[in-house]
């Protein structure tokens, strides 16, 4: 009998065998990785708007409170998005014939809200209310990052259930006073473990119910 | 023990049992019976995918499942699948460690029978689920949810025993099918399936060493495997027994599952067996005896499910609770009774016509009953749910099943999904282990021997001796004795120790007992390597429970404690099983140092045969010579002594 396979048959055989394993430990990997991605979270990822809105030029440059627009954080789920008439209360005084401002002017004259893409979405599973976090003492800033810098509003938290748990699990870090709920530059202390501790009891956070599954999942 | 009587034709031999199982793949073309049963297995998997699909577009809507019966027919199926998978991976281990002779020409599809039907088994519960591509958030895995699986669920149990069973069921049945895959590539009348089955089996040439290795990784696995098996259907029955429904909660179930399943298990193996008898020719080596012997398994599980059935109804009776009364007389008197009736029939009252010697001797009698038994199991699974969610605590919550369009559908079709995995591999693959029924004819052949002259085969076992008389081949082409018969070569073996050759080994079909230490082979420490692999696997998965349940993920569950080792111990058996095999498989590759496609003694003449029906002797010492070889085996009467040239 002669051979049935050359010689270099041995180590692709075993080259073989070692690289599907490989691959399948890779790829088991790969499928565990991928949800922590911005390709799945969506994090950092810049939408195109009907309209070139700067967070930076009207809040870090004209120092615009967040609830001039976002009018509803403090009493609603949603901390609401602007009708145009409020866009207007500046703009039909200024800028008047900028290029930039046409859809807006072109919404008012419509009378068509202006169609605003969504960059912070969350599954429609879960149960999310901006009152309750503002009232408790979580800022802005905590899940919407530096707003006052960003000439496009970007999703900088991953907004994974796992990154919603971590506060939900262990709030003290994030916990602020009620005066800098809107401080977009806050930093926490040296002591905000004391502090945030301390604003657990003075918010009368029960902190034993933050994790029941239908705390958000209702 | 009666031994191999009945089991193998009379004057067999190792040839033409290997050509009995070998030439209908090999050879003989297949018919119009094969491919109108294969027309229907088609059939049957197209309307299989066409049910999943629609099943996925719509939801579970489409089944008669209701608030009730949430369960309904895919959980029935699901358990009457993986019943029928429990018994062969059973039939291959616990007849092995029994030595019982029947098992050789059964194990083999029995076990594929297990991979398949434990295979659709799986599908279903993933199907129940509602959001099937969910199904892996069954898994333990760090997630972007922070969450680990409630290890206190049957349902994550089920997950990891099915899974567990099914990996190791694959690897028990490709251990055992290498072998004969060599035997495949050396007998394959084209080049095509030269190459095909040379690959696949990884260049395994028979050589003593791998045998002896191949031999005790088996029988390892093997008692890994009864463990395993028993613990399957039980958690099976967990997942019932650990609700609080009436009729369900008793301690009786795991164990009751457990035979049932084997039960069904044999009853499919019969029809199996019938079907590959006529449809292969494989009259001579699957034979009366063995459905005899399946019958009478099949006896003890009628006989041991009727008495679960009566303790059933007198633990009902004597509880005095009147709910599981209730249940009792709603089995015998409900909406389902007649159906009832129709399972106590097929499970407990047919089966007792195998008392009857002449029944069991009548495969057409065995296979009609396991026909209605497997029919009768299918009720129960059905009934145990239907009988149960219909009639529960709540009288509001009574209502009925009544299974849809698609319900019957998705039944069907994984029957003919089943039909169509089976018939490709009994066109592809030896539906029996060749090199087992080769074991099992030396085995005889050693029976008559030892009649005789036992006396003088007990003066010719020497002990091991220096225990260095056959290390690895060394660089130098070996020489190779060939020989016709296994005890020959057994001798020739002693001889070339006793005269201190170096570098022995020997090329056989099947692991022949006594070579090895004829020829002083070190005892391969596999074992003590897949103990080390399987306590370390379920260390781990120890760990991973008490770090999830305990630190990162503590959930108080009806006040009870976080570390709830009991539980956490279904899962760690689990891992142990597979971290044992899958050392196991990593060592036996790396020992063996396979794959090996090309290796020296390929080039030998007829060494093709070495895995058919000759037995060599390899010597590659650079002190021996054919001359000297040719001398010292004078009288046994080798066929050939060549030095192995390229």
């Amino acid at each position: 009998m002669t051979q049935l396979f050359p010689p270099v048959a041995n180590t692709l055989a075993r080259a073989a065998l070692l690289g599907a394993a490989l691959l399948l430990l890779g790829g088991m990997g790969l499928l565990v990785t991928i949800p922590f991605t911005p390709h799945v979270t969506r994090q950092d990822v810049v939408v195109e708007q009907p309209v070139q809105f700067s967070h930076a030029h009207h809040v870090g440059g004209l120092g615009l409170d967040c609830r001039y627009c976002h009018t509803g954080v403090e009493q609603s789920r949603f901390a609401g998005l602007p009708p145009t008439h409020t866009c207007m209360t500046c703009h039909s005084q200024l800028w008047t014939n900028a290029a930039i401002l046409a859809p807006v002017r072109e919404s008012l004259a419509r009378d068509e809200p202006l169609r605003w893409v969504r960059v912070h979405r969350l599954p429609d599973y879960v149960y999310f209310d901006h009152s309750i976090h503002v009232a408790k003492g979580v800022g802005c800033s905590t899940c919407h990052g530096a707003v006052q810098r960003m000439q496009q509003v970007r999703q900088v938290a991953p907004l994974t259930m796992g990154w919603c748990l971590d506060c939900h699990r262990d709030p003290a870090p994030n916990l602020r006073p009620r005066e800098a709920i809107y401080d977009m530059g806050w930093t926490p202390p040296a002591d905000q473990r004391a502090r945030g501790e301390a604003l657990i009891r003075a918010y009368m956070i029960r902190t034993e119910h933050l994790t029941d599954c239908s705390r958000c999942h209702r | 023990m009666s031994g191999s009587e009945g089991l193998l034709p009379p004057g067999a031999g190792y040839g033409t049992l290997v050509g009995a199982v070998a030439d209908p793949l090999l050879r003989r073309r297949v018919g119009r019976p094969y491919w109108l049963a294969f027309a229907a297995g088609a059939l049957g998997t197209a309307l299989m995918l066409v049910s999943m699909g629609w099943l996925f577009v719509e939801g579970i809507g489409i089944w008669g499942v209701n608030t009730s019966v949430v369960w309904g027919f895919a959980i029935a199926n699901y358990v009457w699948w993986i019943g029928i998978g429990n018994a062969g991976t059973f039939i291959s281990a616990a007849l092995l460690l029994l030595r019982q002779p029947w098992r050789a020409a059964i194990n083999r599809f029995a076990e594929v029978m297990t991979l398949f039907a434990g295979a659709i088994a799986g599908l279903f519960p993933i199907m129940h689920l509602g959001r099937p591509y969910r199904a892996y958030w069954l898994l333990p895995y760090p997630n972007s949810m922070e969450l680990w699986p409630q290890w206190r669920s049957a349902l994550v149990w089920d997950c990891a025993a099915i899974a567990t069973y099914l990996l190791f069921s694959l690897v028990f049945w490709w251990l055992g099918l290498l072998p004969d895959l060599a035997t495949l590539r050396d007998r394959a009348p084209g080049r095509a399936g030269r190459l095909a089955y040379g690959v696949l089996a990884l260049g395994w040439r028979g050589s003593a060493r791998h045998w002896h290795l191949h031999d005790r990784l088996y029988r390892t696995l093997a008692m890994l495997a009864l463990p395993l098996v028993v613990s399957v259907h039980s958690v099976v029955g967990m997942d019932f027994a650990a609700s609080l429904m009436p009729g369900w909660e008793e301690s009786i179930f795991p164990p009751y599952f457990v035979v049932g399943a084997l039960f069904s298990g044999f009853g499919m193996c019969v029809v199996l067996a019938a079907l590959l008898r006529w449809g292969l020719g494989l009259q001579a080596v699957i034979t009366q005896r063995h459905f005899a012997v399946m019958a009478k398994v099949i006896l003890a599980g009628a006989l041991v499910l009727g008495l679960s059935y009566l303790t059933e109804w007198f633990t009902a009776w004597y509880s005095g609770d009147a709910d599981e009364r209730g249940h009792v007389r709603f089995l015998f008197g409900g909406e389902y009774a007649p159906l009832y009736y129709v399972l106590l029939a097929c499970n407990v009252l047919v089966p007792q016509v195998l008392w009857s010697a002449r029944a069991r001797r009548s495969i057409g009698a065995v296979v009609a009953v396991s026909l209605l038994l497997n029919l009768g199991m299918w009720l129960e699974r059905v009934l145990i749910i239907w009988n149960v969610l219909s009639h529960g605590y709540l009288p509001s919550m009574h209502g009925v099943f009544r299974p849809t369009f698609w319900d019957w559908a998705l039944l069907a079709g994984t029957i003919g999904f089943f039909l169509l995995l089976f018939l490709v591999f009994a066109r592809l693959l030896p539906v029996i282990a060749m090199h087992d029924l080769g074991k099992l004819l030396f085995d005889r052949q050693r029976a008559e021997a030892h009649a005789g002259e036992e006396d003088e085969a007990r003066a010719g076992e020497r002990p091991g001796g220096a225990g260095r008389g056959a290390r690895p081949m060394g660089g130098a082409p070996p020489i190779l004795a060939e020989f016709r018969d296994p005890l020959t070569l057994i001798d020739a073996a002693h001889r070339a120790r006793e005269a201190g050759l170096r570098g022995l080994d020997a090329h056989t079909p099947f692991a022949v007992a006594g070579l090895a230490e004829a020829l002083a082979l070190p005892t391969p420490r596999v074992r003590p390597a897949m103990l080390a692999g399987g306590l370390l696997a379920a260390a781990f998965v120890y760990a991973l429970c008490w770090y999830s349940a305990v630190l990162d993920y503590p959930l108080v569950l009806g006040g009870r404690p976080l570390h709830g080792w009991q539980v956490f111990l279904v899962l760690t058996f689990e891992a142990g099983i597979l971290g044992a095999t899958f050392t196991g498989v990593a060592w036996f590759l790396v020992a063996a140092g396979l794959p090996r496609l090309n290796h020296p003694v390929f080039d030998a003449r007829d060494i093709g045969r070495a895995s058919q029906d000759r037995f060599f002797l390899a010597v590659a010492d650079p002190a021996a010579d054919e001359a000297r070889l040719a001398a010292l085996l004078d009288g046994l009467g080798p066929l050939s002594i060549r030095r192995v040239a390229p």
